[in-house]
């Protein structure tokens, strides 16, 4: 049976060498070989045997992403128990919430704040061991007796593997393919989170059909592709990309510092595989269109210039299928002398020769503002519950406002009478953890697996995906609107955050928009308008006038049931510890209306004036 | 390694040469360099040779000045001290008027000439300790008065005002560089020699600067009191700023006078001093290259003014034929110079450097 850890295991025998994971310390990129790698991992097997893992049990992990989290994940999957993975930005209440109902015994947390919370949840009997990354605050401090340093617990593995040489070695070959080696917590818009057990098999599959068989690139990857490491290790895409790229095909894996310096380690890296949600390439986009405005005024003419011709590049890419026709190709080539080398360069794109969104609907503008910048951009679907197998765009396939095709060997329909997108593949999950009604709802007993989202076909080959079913907007009128192709029109705007569309049962549409602070506030700067805070800036007239604007300008674009009649800017910026968000950065909706209330009544005409 | 900003070790965050674009342009300019006696005539090659020596005083001055900030007038005392250093060292045995022994290989009297400067700086040093700004400035300047003084009236040393006597003698390997040889003419010998020492003494400062001791001077400069806090010695660190300064200026005073083969004891003066001081700020303040640059320009500027008379009659080449001399046009430039670098750039010639490589290294973008 191959897992990761026999994956990272071999690689360590045919490469030992081979740079596996870099990260930043103290400014320089310290580097790990695969033998390092593998060797540290099952250093951590050993101590988790120590420890009392049996097979079965669930080792959780709270940390950033870095080395020791990979480490801990195939470690624990070497010993046959299955890693859970918590956000760093867990409040406390969803921590004890995720600890209690994965039933972890051992937590690896980062650090003191992590520490924190796990330790301020009182009631977590199974929970037996907590092994801190980082000693600072905690050392010489705390005296809760669950209590390990790294250290330490890598020296527990040493004592274990120096006494029982064979103990990993062992699980591993015990390994069964139903093995679940994974709980990944989804998010969750509505209701607590669900555990999706993956096991060995799922994962197994999904490598050999992303990564060996290159379900994603092409050529597939290999050792001397990079990747940069930024989204949560705990959401299925980047698992994927940093964790099972690694392991399946020795891809290197770059650590970021954190997300607020993506950008910097972008521009250092220079990853060859991208993988963004798309919150993330909307930033890099208006970062873009920003920085070209606020230059001196030739790089302002010239970077304006060949941003418009990218735009006319992108929008031939697009009809072309990801291809360039003469005429494109030779505009590219000048631009590229110009302007687009440079670009991508100082964003830390130049290098990169497959670049994919997903986890969450993006704009059409945005693909093609990328395409047309000479990346090449693929929007790719999948979910946690089918182990992210489902479709992609394929290199020189692609459709602009699909998902792609289904990869091979991948089952995919529409349910007819619902619209519902349904796939049965190897990689469908083994259920909910501990929650048998929920998989009944959405695992029929002839293993499709029901989506949740609302499709079409494109040209028979293409899926297109309209919205979440369960946020299908229904009007007083009786007309079904999918508030997400709305939505992500309006965030294409370098000024929109967060756009929330409104309309259930009334009489017309409406929206709750989030305002970006830096893009506005530079906007708001260059006309000399001062504001202090995120709120003072919402409610300045000039800006909602600026973000009137744009609603017209989408407005225009659809029917008119589908206009947004009315909105109003957000006084504060959504947040996953408020609950207005999840761990994914995905906006809750019910909890944003119920939030924001006041604001949805009056634009329909109920109490309160309102800024407009 | 086609990711130059992914560093993988220290040594490559710190090496002169980090990124594949400077390895080829200072090859580049290291092979022009090379082949410029075979392009230039002679005299032009004596200006450039001077030019590199000028460059290892500037070196010097800014080491002291640029990177620990401690401003110093007193440059031409120690350009002074290595002068006679090497030019008593390598002088005449047999004579009756001057003292002399007789060294003329070059890598000892320069090896002298330098310590003693040193040596002179580290006796200056604990002045500074105690003094900062500008009553650091006069006390070195008190410096160049004293040893003007001292000079002119050392004459078994220096030959006394209006003698002066010959300079230190350069020979190596058994090779004379200060005449025409068979293969090469004098002035091409002393360029190469010239050069081969400015790039020696470059690096150096350069490895000093990118060192420990260089970061403790930068500390010293920006605020000397948070420097203390941090636990730089900054008694030790001024005495070695000043040392390893005037330890330059040795090297620079020995070599000045080897093209002309003459030294006179007025010509360090505080004139002197103020030139070194006009090569920093124009080249740019705490930077190697800037001080070569700074360096170049003045030392290649009377080249230019002396072409001025030809094209702008009311400047005349003497004092005789009345009007404004040349030097006196000069004399004003220096000042202008100073006036509008300080005011319009004051990162100097290397500043306008930086930013026109910022723009390009930031396009499309401005920062």
């Amino acid at each position: 049976m191959s897992t990761i850890a026999t994956r990272v295991r071999e690689r360590a025998r045919k490469t030992p060498g081979g740079i596996a994971l870099r990260e930043k310390d103290l400014g320089i990129w310290q580097q790990v070989s695969w033998l390092q790698y593998w060797d540290t991992a099952e250093l951590v097997g050993h101590a988790l045997i120590a420890l009392g893992i049996e097979p079965g049990d669930r080792v959780a992990i709270h940390s950033e992403n870095r080395r020791e989290w990979l480490y801990t994940d195939v470690g624990t999957v070497a010993v046959r128990a299955a890693t859970v993975g918590l956000y760093p930005t867990n409040p406390v209440a969803e921590v004890g919430y995720l600890l209690r109902h994965s039933g972890a015994k051992v937590l690896i947390a980062e650090d003191q704040e992590q520490v924190d919370k796990a330790l301020a949840v009182d009631d977590l009997p199974e929970l037996r061991h907590i092994v801190y990354v980082e000693p600072r605050g905690i050392r010489y401090r705390y005296d809760d007796p669950r209590l390990i340093a790294w250290p330490d617990f890598l020296a527990l593995g040493t004592e274990h593997r120096a006494a029982h040489p064979n103990a990993v070695a062992q699980r591993m070959i015990d390994a069964r393919p139903d093995d679940v080696v994974t709980l990944i917590y989804t998010s969750g818009t509505t209701g607590p989170p669900k555990g999706v057990m993956l096991t060995g098999a799922n994962v197994d599959f999904a490598i050999q059909e992303l990564v060996e068989r290159g379900g994603f690139t092409a050529p597939p990857p290999s050792p001397r592709d990079s990747v940069l490491s930024y989204l949560p290790l705990c959401h299925v895409a980047e698992r994927i990309f940093s964790g099972w790229f690694g392991a399946g095909a020795g891809v290197c894996v770059h650590f970021a510092e954190s997300i607020e310096t993506v950008a910097t380690n972008l521009h250092e890296v220079q990853p060859t595989v991208l993988f963004g949600v798309p919150r993330i390439w909307e930033k890099i986009a208006a970062g873009v269109q920003i920085r070209i405005e606020s230059a001196d005024p030739v790089k302002r003419l010239v970077g304006g210039y060949w941003l418009r011709r990218a735009d006319w590049i992108g929008g031939i890419l697009a009809a072309n299928g990801g291809r360039h026709t003469a005429a494109s190709r030779a505009v590219y080539a000048i631009g590229w002398l110009f302007c687009y080398r440079a670009l991508k360069d100082r964003v830390g794109l130049r290098k990169v020769r497959y670049a994919a969104c997903g986890a969450a609907p993006i704009a059409p503008e945005v693909l093609r503002f990328f395409m047309g910048l000479g990346l090449p951009m693929h929007e790719v679907y999948g979910m946690t519950e089918n182990t992210a197998v489902a479709t992609a765009n394929r290199p020189g396939r692609v459709k602009v406002g699909t998902v792609g095709e289904p990869h091979e060997g991948v089952e995919v329909r529409i349910d007819e009478s619902t619209g519902e997108i349904l796939t049965r593949h190897p990689g469908t999950f083994a259920g909910y953890w501990q929650d048998p009604e929920a998989t009944a709802k959405v695992l029929g007993p002839d293993g499709w697996l029901h989506t949740g989202d609302v499709g079409e076909w494109v040209d028979g080959t293409h899926l297109r995906i309209t919205d979440r079913m369960k946020d299908i907007i229904i009007t007083a009128g009786g007309k079904n609107v999918a508030p997400s192709e709305l939505e992500n029109a309006l965030k294409a705007s370098p000024y929109i955050k967060e756009a929330v569309v409104i309309g259930d049962r009334r009489k017309f549409l409406t929206a709750l928009i989030g305002i970006e602070p830096d893009t506005v506030g530079h906007w708001a700067q260059v006309r000399r308008l001062p504001y202090s805070t995120y709120g003072d800036l919402s409610a300045k007239p000039e800006v909602i006038g600026l973000v009137q604007g744009v609603v017209d300008e989408v407005n225009e674009r659809f029917a008119t049931v589908e206009q947004v009649r009315s909105f109003r800017l957000l006084p504060k910026v959504l947040d996953h510890e408020d609950g207005e968000l999840t761990a994914t950065q995905k906006v809750k909706r019910t909890a944003v209306a119920t939030a924001f209330a006041g604001l949805v009544e009056s634009m329909y005409g109920g109490y309160g004036g309102g800024a407009r | 390694m086609s990711r130059p900003l992914l560093y993988l070790s220290y040594q490559q965050d710190t090496a002169l040469l980090n990124t594949p674009g400077k390895r080829f342009w200072t090859s580049v300019l290291g092979i022009v360099a090379v082949s410029l006696p075979f392009l230039l005539t002679d005299d032009l090659l004596v200006v450039l040779a001077t030019a590199c020596v000028a460059s290892i005083g500037a070196i010097g001055l800014n080491l002291v000045t640029g990177y620990a900030g401690q401003v110093s007038l007193g440059h031409a005392f120690f350009l002074a001290i290595g002068a006679y250093t090497a030019a008593a060292l390598s002088g005449d045995p047999d004579s009756t008027r001057l003292i002399g022994f007789g060294i003329t290989s070059v890598p000892i009297w320069l090896l002298a000439a330098g310590l003693v400067a040193g040596l002179a700086g580290l006796i200056v040093a604990p002045l500074a300790a105690r003094l900062r700004g500008l009553y650091l400035a006069v006390v070195t300047l008190g410096l160049v008065f004293i040893g003007e003084h001292v000079f002119k009236h050392w004459r078994d040393l220096t030959g006394g005002v209006g003698v002066g006597r010959p300079a230190a003698v350069p020979e190596l390997f058994g090779i004379q560089f200060a005449v025409d040889g068979s293969l090469f003419t004098k002035a091409q010998k002393l360029y190469l020699l010239m050069l081969v020492l400015l790039v020696i003494f470059g690096v150096l400062a350069r490895n000093l600067v990118r060192s420990r001791i260089g970061r403790a001077l930068a500390a010293v400069r920006d605020r000397d009191l948070a420097a203390e806090v941090i636990g730089v010695d900054v008694t030790r660190y001024k005495m070695i700023a000043f040392a390893v300064s005037s330890f330059y200026a040795g090297v620079a005073g020995a070599l000045l006078y080897v093209m002309i083969g003459f030294v006179e004891p007025g010509s360090f003066n505080l004139g002197m001093s103020v030139q070194y001081i006009a090569m920093v700020l124009i080249g740019g303040v705490a930077t190697i290259s800037g001080s070569v640059l700074g360096a170049l320009f003045i030392t290649l500027l009377p080249r230019v003014t002396r072409e001025l008379p030809a094209v702008l009659p009311f400047i005349s080449s003497s004092s005789a034929a009345g009007g404004i001399t040349v030097f006196q046009v000069e004399t004003i430039l220096y000042g202008l110079l100073i006036i509008a670098f300080l005011i319009f750039e004051p990162r100097g010639l290397f500043g306008i450097w930086i930013r026109l490589r910022t723009y390009w290294k930031s396009w499309p973008f401005s920062h």
